[in-house]
């Protein structure tokens, strides 16, 4: 039998499954990595769709991983497009190396690329506000900063976790005047705000951007003053599912990350509720800012089909996966 | 805790009461006046209180003690029956199974609730936890205490829940001229998020909070706190020492933001109350000028 996985294959799905590994980049990558393994390890028959059964065999096994995750299908996929017009099995061996190599690459580059793209739009003498604490936001910002474009930063805590002291303290270690405001003071400083930059956690087919809970009112208040908001994020969060009608779950979390658990005790009947995410409609949305260039939010599924190479076929064979997966657990 | 907007004009008269001789009662004025334009510049309750009673003192030189307990105490019984008023006719464009909305805590809105639920009208109020300050959590603890299905919030999360109400409703600091709301931070976008999902707000506000002075170009002053509203000095110490943050206590949301402004005499539009200002107990002392008073108080008994 040629279908045999390689023990390290089952290892990093295992991790991806067990979160050990977590954080987008990192299961995308690990993901990468895996299929790449696995097309060096191939001891099977010198038959290109054996090769091909097994390669499929291998994206199932690390798409079942984590069914929700967004940027998993994206790396497999990535690596996927293009199999179909190999022609022999070191063709595709080949293939699949270059574009797991040319997968990682791109998510390594990604912040460069994103930094040196956005900080082109931040005008000169500006005044930006952020929220939460984004790795591709910030490296905007400190760009931006270096070239002499900034001139202040709006940073909010980011209730309830305050992500944004975390933020402000990186935005002062590069000597970056930061000034910290609640969440509930975002309209009132809005008037001395020239661009608002913000990360994603998942970006929607239709433009539509997942992230921290209050982006989505920040981007009202910042239409509201005909300030631009800017998105970075890597194409690896665009979410290929919701394509066909697929809704991006947001999570709710414990109370007592709002309370403390006494408090809770004493007040067992009122009802605190905890979304993580919400989501910005892509009308609030100037521009996404990726490390294959700046697009309008409406161009998303442009990402997906173009550069990911997704199709109907594969987001059907995608949910099929996921629901047997579901139905398994 | 903070105190509401009206239950610190209260506390500001109430503490007249405790002076024991007219020279007292006028030097405890002076001291009022000062501690108020400091501490709360824009509670516009406490500074027409205070220029009615400056207005008294002046029209009355010769004033017993008794006298000026008199017009206290009538002044504590209008703003007292004028913040019940309010809530009662705010109370009664709530209807049954309505869900609410609302943030800090409001002495008016108190007694709009307590309206609602003696009719035995039952509502449903998400309330937004109202950083810096947190008063939403003793607004919480009020409606649980008093029955009512409560539902907490942080403040960012306004947007994400405002679909599934049917009503906002909020206290008020002051109102301005031209109908512009003064209130706790976070009001102005609370305000903005509704009308974008086309939910109506209403803000309870007695005449008395009405500020004449808008009328006449002053502007609101905004107070500011430091970082000690945002977190515990042990929090603090493990940020940067150039840390800095700005704190803005209060906002001021728009007219066209709000539906009606509930008042003891009814239910108007923000920008008409300018004219129904003119038309209430307080136009006679509104239009007078506080530091105007002031000085001649200074002038006629301490000659200074």
């Amino acid at each position: 039998m040629g279908l045999e996985i390689p023990r390290h294959v089952l290892d990093i799905a295992e991790k991806i499954k067990s979160m050990e590994i977590r954080g987008a980049g990192r299961i995308a990558r690990s993901a990468a990595e895996a299929m790449k393994i696995a097309a060096v390890e191939y001891r099977g028959v010198a038959d290109l769709k054996s090769f091909n059964q097994y390669i499929y065999r291998v994206a199932e096994i690390l798409l079942s991983t984590r069914p929700t995750a967004v940027s998993l299908p994206n790396a497999v996929f990535y690596i996927l497009t293009g199999l179909e017009n190999t022609i022999s099995v070191n063709d595709a061996r080949e293939h699949v190396i270059r574009k797991a190599d040319e997968f990682i690459k791109m998510t390594l580059d990604a912040y460069d690329k994103i930094s040196d793209f956005g900080a082109k739009r931040i005008k000169y003498n500006s005044t930006v506000l952020t929220h939460c604490h984004s790795t591709a936001a910030l490296s905007i910002i400190i760009r931006a900063f270096k070239e002499g474009r900034i001139v202040k930063v709006y940073s909010t805590e980011t209730r309830p976790l305050f992500q944004g002291r975390i933020t402000a303290r990186t935005l002062l270690e590069h000597g970056i005047p930061t000034i910290q405001i609640p969440d509930s003071a975002v309209r009132y400083v809005m008037h001395d705000v020239d661009h608002v930059v913000v990360g994603a956690d998942a970006v929607a087919c239709n433009g539509a951007v997942v992230n921290k809970i209050g982006t989505s009112q920040i981007a009202l208040a910042a239409k509201e003053a005909r300030v631009r908001l800017y998105v970075a994020s890597e194409t690896y969060k665009f979410s290929p599912e919701t394509a066909i009608g697929e809704l991006i779950p947001i999570e709710e979390r414990s109370p007592e990350e709002i309370v403390p658990r006494i408090w809770l005790s004493e007040r067992k009947k009122i009802k605190i509720m905890n979304p993580v995410f919400d989501i910005t409609p892509p009308e609030y949305i100037d521009l996404i800012i990726t490390e294959i260039g700046i697009i309008p939010p409406q161009l998303a599924s442009y990402v997906l089909f173009e550069i990911y190479g997704w199709n109907l076929d594969k987001i059907k064979t995608r949910l099929m996966i996921k629901t047997i997966v579901e139905e398994e657990d | 805790m903070e105190l509401t907007s009206t239950e610190y004009v209260l506390s500001t008269l109430k503490n007249f009461l405790k002076t024991s001789s007219e020279e007292e009662f006028l030097e405890h004025y002076l001291y009022t006046v000062d501690k108020v334009l400091s501490n709360r510049p824009s509670n516009y309750g406490c500074i027409n209180a205070l220029k009615a009673l400056g207005t008294y003192i002046l029209e009355n030189p010769g004033f017993s003690l008794e006298d000026v307990f008199k017009i206290v105490n009538e002044l504590i019984n209008v703003i007292d029956n004028a913040c019940t008023q309010s809530a009662i006719i705010a109370s009664n464009r709530i209807n049954n199974e309505d869900v609410l909305m609302t943030n800090s805590r409001s002495l008016c809105l108190q007694r709009m609730f307590r309206a609602l639920i003696d009719r035995g009208i039952n509502v449903k109020v998400y309330v937004l936890e109202s950083r810096p300050g947190m008063e939403g959590l003793e607004t919480a603890k009020w409606l649980d205490d008093n029955g009512l299905e409560t539902y907490l919030i942080i403040d960012s999360a306004t947007r994400f829940f405002i679909k599934n109400v049917d009503k906002v409703i909020i206290g008020a600091e002051a109102v301005a001229a031209n109908g512009a709301v003064i209130s706790k931070v976070g009001t102005s976008l609370l305000s903005l998020i509704a009308n974008e999902a086309r939910v109506r707000v209403l803000v309870v506000s007695p005449m008395y909070k009405f500020s004449y002075e808008t009328v006449f170009g002053e502007t609101f002053k905004i107070v500011e706190g430091d970082w000690k509203y945002l977190m515990s000095s042990e929090v603090r110490r493990n940020l940067p020492e150039n840390y800095s943050v700005y704190v803005p206590l209060f906002d001021i949301t728009p007219p066209e933001y709000i539906d009606a402004l509930v008042t003891e005499y009814g239910l108007f539009s923000p920008q008409a109350l300018a004219v129904i200002a003119k038309q209430t107990y307080w136009f006679k002392y509104g239009a007078s000028n506080l530091e105007e008073i002031v000085g001649k108080i200074k002038k006629n008994f301490f000659n200074r």
